[in-house]
């Protein structure tokens, strides 16, 4: 090491590697205690509670659902739908760019105003830029007996729910 | 910092291409690598590449400056933090401070460390002010660094006071109201003051809305403004000044 | 003007004698830093790691104080209902404890602009620039001129019945007659002596200062009036 005078610099020397070890000790707690931070401060911002509307609503009693009924709901933004045996619920959010779809009932279609997109009564795309079929959503009684449809629960196509 | 540098990985990264890209001076380990360090940093360099040895002691200043540097930092990032959950509208504000302390994880803690680490900002920011005046560091060529000092205090004091209402609780309504009645006794302007102020005749959402205004843009900006302006005079200047190195009586200055 | 140098000029008739420029500067503007024979470090790392030994103290120490003491958070405000006493933040305590004494337009707006004010001068006014200790070489007048400004301040202050500035004000006269002669007293009154006339001010404004702010915050309770800090601390 080139001697350097004008530093402050008081090498040990009997002992150089006790200066580098603490300086890796100090170094390494600093660099702890900066990740801690990070972490720290990164739980800090994730919202431990949402006030958002809830994602489940009640839909009424199964037996309002002969086969063919459709029912929309609008603050949720789910159709709830009955089928032979049962009652299924599907998104009634576009799956292109997250408009609002409607169901046109003389046609028997889910149209969406904002870019042509129609799906049919499973939610399957039948014409327009929709990427993907409208999601299935799960469909539940509660313990009065009434249908709960949770918007926030996807569950594989084609299921329906039995009462 | 030789002992971080001295493993074959650490050799290896350092020596590497990409590195040397953003860190354009070697390992500090001679004198012209420590003056780099110091010199091609834009934080840094306000720094002079060396300093008289004197002023390394903590009995030259206490260093009560950097305390409150120190806790302007704190206060920043720990406010900044805090904004992610405060909506300036009433009440929701207040609702806002309950769920910093109940719901949101570490909340309590980081408004702790925001409010006390103000409270030592402008207890550190008074003390710097005695020890400069009893060193009798402000004499020429220092005097307007001195002046800049005095508006530093009277911004961080008003940081403190818009800070104060923020939380909307009794504590914060009335004692922004006692403080804004005192203003308004001032002759002429005190009435037109205190209106800008508030945005209206009382303390209300308007207030609430100007007071978060002022405490997280438009002050924080002051203070920086000028603490830059203050750092750099105080480099300008010669470095800092400790104990007078005369004897009193023997510097008779016309 | 008068203690500048005489200048030396350099007279010569030879037209290719090299012209000499004498630059002038006035010993009080001078910079601070002389060319001294005085050490000098490196800046990185003996000054930066002091830097970040000192936010690392001050982060660790306000981590421990949010850790242990909690926030104030009192019920929501409400425009109604004023809490009997309605204090200002302890930095402002000061002022509204002498609002207590003086008309609002004294204490809250020409004190602290007169503070102010006072303080901005302090460079510009040349004060204590020449550190003269406060006795040294002074006569009678001086004697009679300290008694006459501090027995001043205190009437003024006990005609308003404002106690926390006239108790200090005799205080801090005291200990400045004490200082008086203190060259062959005990140490503390060797300490005095040194202290020249406007650090006598500013000790006596920040004593003044304190004890008001101290009194306002522990001392004040309903309705401003005296109350005992523990009294008030069982009844809140």
């Amino acid at each position: 090491m080139p001697d350097d005078a004008a530093s402050n610099h008081r090498d040990d020397p009997e002992q150089p590697e006790r200066r580098d070890f603490l300086t890796r000790v100090g170094v390494g707690a600093c660099a702890a205690a900066a990740v801690g931070s990070g972490l720290v401060t990164l739980d800090f911002l994730r919202p431990k509670v949402l006030f958002e509307p809830p994602t489940t609503f009640l839909a009424g009693d199964p037996g309002d659902y002969p086969e063919g009924t459709v029912r929309f709901n609008k603050e949720r933004k789910a159709y709830v739908i009955g089928a032979p045996g049962g009652v299924y619920a599907l998104s009634a959010v576009c799956t292109h760019l997250g408009c609002i779809t409607r169901f046109l009932s003389d046609q028997s279609v889910i149209a969406c105003p904002c870019h042509g997109s129609r799906f049919d009564l499973e939610g399957n795309v039948v014409q327009g830029p929709a990427p993907r079929p409208l999601p299935w959503l799960e469909v539940e009684t509660n313990p009065q007996g009434l249908l709960v449809v949770d918007t926030g629960i996807v569950v594989p196509r084609g299921k329906v729910f039995r009462a | 910092m030789r002992a971080l540098s001295t493993g074959p990985i650490s050799r290896w990264l350092i020596d590497s291409s990409l590195y040397r890209s953003v860190v354009r001076h070697g390992v500090a380990d001679t004198n012209r690598n420590r003056s780099l360090v110091v010199f091609e940093n834009l934080f840094l360099h306000v720094h002079p590449v060396k300093v008289r040895q004197k002023t390394l002691r903590f009995t030259h200043t206490y260093w009560l400056g950097g305390v409150a540097f120190a806790c302007a930092l704190i206060l920043i990032a720990t406010g900044i933090l805090l904004m992610f959950y405060y909506h300036p509208s009433v009440p929701q504000a207040y609702r806002d401070m309950k769920e910093l302390s109940f719901v949101v994880d570490n909340g309590t803690f980081l408004r702790n460390m925001h409010r006390w680490a103000a409270h030592l900002m402008v207890l550190a920011s008074f003390l710097h002010m005695l020890r400069v005046f009893f060193h009798r560091a402000y004499r020429p060529p220092r005097q307007f660094n001195w002046v800049i000092g005095v508006v530093l205090l009277i911004v961080t004091l008003l940081l403190s006071y818009t800070g104060y209402l923020l939380p909307w609780d009794q504590l914060a309504f009335w004692g922004v109201s006692v403080g804004t009645n005192m203003a308004k006794e001032a002759p002429l302007l005190g009435e037109k003051v205190r209106f800008l102020l508030l945005g209206g005749n009382i303390v209300s959402e308007n207030a609430l809305l100007r007071f978060y205004v002022l405490h997280c843009v438009v002050l924080p900006v002051a203070l920086l403004l000028f603490l830059s302006v203050h750092i750099w005079r105080v480099r300008k200047d010669g470095g800092v000044q400790g104990p007078p190195d005369d004897t009193p009586g023997q510097e008779e200055v016309r | 003007m008068s203690s500048m140098p005489p200048l030396d000029v350099v007279e010569s008739s030879d037209p290719m004698a090299t012209p000499r420029r004498v630059a002038l500067v006035r010993p009080d503007m001078r910079p601070a830093v002389r060319m001294t024979d005085e050490p000098y470090v490196m800046t990185f790392p003996n000054l930066i790691i002091r830097e970040i030994i000192l936010f690392q103290i001050v982060v660790v120490g306000l981590a421990v104080a949010a850790m242990l003491f909690d926030a104030p958070l009192e019920g929501i405000a409400n425009p109604l209902e004023t809490p009997n006493p309605a204090k200002a933040p302890w930095y402002f305590l000061g002022l509204q404890e002498l609002l207590h004494y003086f008309p609002p337009v004294v204490a809250g707006v020409l004190m602290p602009v007169l503070v102010v004010i006072a303080l901005v001068v302090i460079p510009y006014a040349r004060i204590n620039l020449s550190a003269q200790e406060l006795w040294k070489g002074a006569g009678a007048g001086r004697l009679a001129a300290v008694i006459g400004v501090a027995s001043a301040i205190v009437l003024l202050f006990a005609a308003f019945g404002c106690w926390p500035i006239v108790v200090p004000t005799a205080c801090v006269a005291l200990a400045m007659l004490a200082a008086r002669g203190g060259g062959d007293g005990g140490a503390i009154r060797t300490t005095l002596a040194r202290v020249t006339l406007p650090e006598w001010i500013m000790l006596w404004f920040t004593i003044v200062a304190a004890i008001l702010t101290i009194i306002g915050t522990f001392f004040r309770g309903p309705g401003w009036t005296f109350v005992w800090p523990w009294a008030a601390a069982a009844a809140g």
